[in-house]
């Protein structure tokens, strides 16, 4: 494309020819997004159960797990995940490939966001629920969890944007539907729009992150605790 | 920053139990051995089934030249890093005098490149300097393709951190400052930005671990940091998974240290603060 157009004019060309492919490229990288983020905090719960047990090797097992996939970059994790793996029998399709690793890494955050929910809840509280008689099961179920998962709103609504921005690591491997910055990379080697694709992509980006943020505050305010 | 101890929650969860609960939890040590130690049976044998132990797969290792290259990867990914945070420690800091500022444009302004720089992924931003540029006719070095977008996200991160270290400045400083007939410059420089910064310094040294990750990136762009190289040796040797292990145990190495580094930073000043 000529780069003698206007940036306007360029725009409009853009969305003309590209506008549906934004759109669908958008929905596949909220559903990595939405799907890493289920999953990481599905995980993050069961791991963070463990991390409180009783078991001090399942809590070292935990702590390890927790620094390796905290401190791992996410393009590492993904290129062992599609180029190494299949070395030992374990092959996994792109799209999912990149959703096990943004689960490993979203688990890993999350499960260190639980934990300081817990440190944040009042040592008598769990004495108390002892001295009722309380299983340690039903502490954490039920006294624990429901005010640490309180606690945490915010770093959680965080993890989510930042595991949806993450979705865009997908551009390196040849996803079978290309997630939004892999898109703006096939456009610009089909025909060099330059600027407007680029913007265009950023703003999906960093309006799903205000819509999300914005409701994260809302749910603040909502489920906030008095201490 | 979390200590690394059992926190007064978490020792309350487990304190010393009687017979049964002690058993209980034998029981379940034992159980939780078994399961780790069958894991790591199952991966060891998988790496073993599928030949990965073969020494024609580890040989390289005892190459110097092989750690040599490596090591030159690790030097540029720390040259990448460095100068991202360089940059993104200068850069911040304006972002947050604009973002405090009393002219409201430049408030707005800031508040829009900040909110802007943050929401978008740092790749697309690599993709925007390794393409765009050219289009133009500008040639740039593959570093500046790395640090520009990586400098650039650490900045509006760091904005933000640096402003919620000047708002836990304590507001009577200020106005003790002002008091004294000092001018709002004079003010920021001796009396709010030292003690910003020493209430920062942790969550800066954090982020860098964000920074190290970010390098990676250089894979897009050739730049020769660690992961690039990696990706050269694979080519010219016969072995992948452990040379990408390898490498992934060195970031995980660098990062951990950096976030090892951060805590005790924390823990020495004493200030729990969290951004």
């Amino acid at each position: 494309m000529a780069t003698h157009q206007s940036l306007w004019g360029s725009l409009v060309y853009l969305l003309a020819h590209y506008g549906w492919q934004y759109v669908s490229s958008y929905g596949v990288a909220l559903r990595i997004g939405v799907l890493s983020f289920l999953g990481g905090v599905a995980l993050a719960f069961v791991l963070t159960m463990l991390r409180v047990s009783p078991i001090p090797p399942l809590r070292a097992a935990i702590s390890f797990y927790v620094e390796v996939f905290r401190n791992i970059p996410v393009l590492a994790l993904l290129i062992f995940i599609v180029f190494a793996l299949p070395e030992v029998g374990l092959v996994i399709d792109y799209e999912p490939s990149v959703i096990v690793t943004l689960i490993l890494v979203a688990s890993a955050f999350g499960c260190d966001a639980l934990r300081s929910g817990i440190n944040a809840i009042d040592p008598g509280q769990v004495e108390a629920a002892r001295s009722l008689g309380l299983t340690f099961f039903d502490i954490v179920t039920s006294i624990i969890m429901p005010q640490a998962l309180r606690t945490v709103v915010q770093p959680m609504v965080t993890l989510f944007i930042s595991v949806i921005v993450s979705s865009s690591t997908g551009a390196m491997v040849p996803l079978a539907h290309t997630e939004l910055t892999g898109l703006v990379n096939q456009i610009n080697t089909k025909d060099a729009l330059g600027i407007p694709t680029f913007f265009v992509a950023a703003m999906f980006y960093v309006c799903t992150g205000l819509v999300i943020a914005a409701f994260g505050r809302f749910l603040e305010k909502k489920v906030a605790l008095c201490r | 920053m979390k200590s690394r101890s059992l926190s007064p929650t978490e020792a309350a969860l487990f304190e010393a139990g009687g017979p049964r609960t002690k058993r209980r939890i034998a029981v379940g040590t034992a159980v939780a051995v078994a399961a780790l130690a069958a894991l790591l049976a199952w991966v060891v044998y998988r790496l073993y089934i599928n030949g990965q132990f073969a020494p024609m797969y580890w040989s390289l290792f005892g190459d110097p030249k092989v750690w040599g290259f490596l090591g030159m990867g690790l030097v540029g990914t720390l040259r990448a890093a460095f100068g991202a945070g360089a940059i993104g420690l200068v850069c911040g800091l304006v972002l947050m005098f604009g973002r405090m500022s009393g002219i409201a444009p430049i408030r707005w302004l800031s508040i829009a490149v900040i909110e802007f720089v943050r929401g978008t992924p740092t790749l697309l931003f690599i993709y925007f300097f390794f393409l765009v540029p050219a289009q133009f006719g500008i040639h740039m070095s593959t570093y500046w393709m790395v640090v520009i977008p990586v400098a650039s996200y650490a900045s509006a991160v760091l904005a933000e951190v640096f402003r919620s270290g000047v708002e836990a400045v304590p507001i009577g400083q200020k106005e003790a400052a002002l008091s004294l007939g000092l001018t709002r410059w004079q003010m920021y420089q001796s009396v709010v930005l030292p003690q910003m910064f020493r209430i920062v310094v942790p969550t800066m040294v954090a982020q860098l671990v964000v920074v190290v990750k970010d390098t990676t990136f250089g894979y897009v762009v050739t730049y020769p940091e660690m992961m690039q190289n990696t990706k050269v040796l694979i080519a010219n040797y016969n072995s992948l998974l452990p040379v990408y292990l390898v490498t992934s145990i060195i970031y995980v190495l660098i990062n951990y240290a950096i976030s090892w580094f951060a805590r005790w930073l924390s823990d020495r000043i004493g200030l729990d603060f969290e951004v």
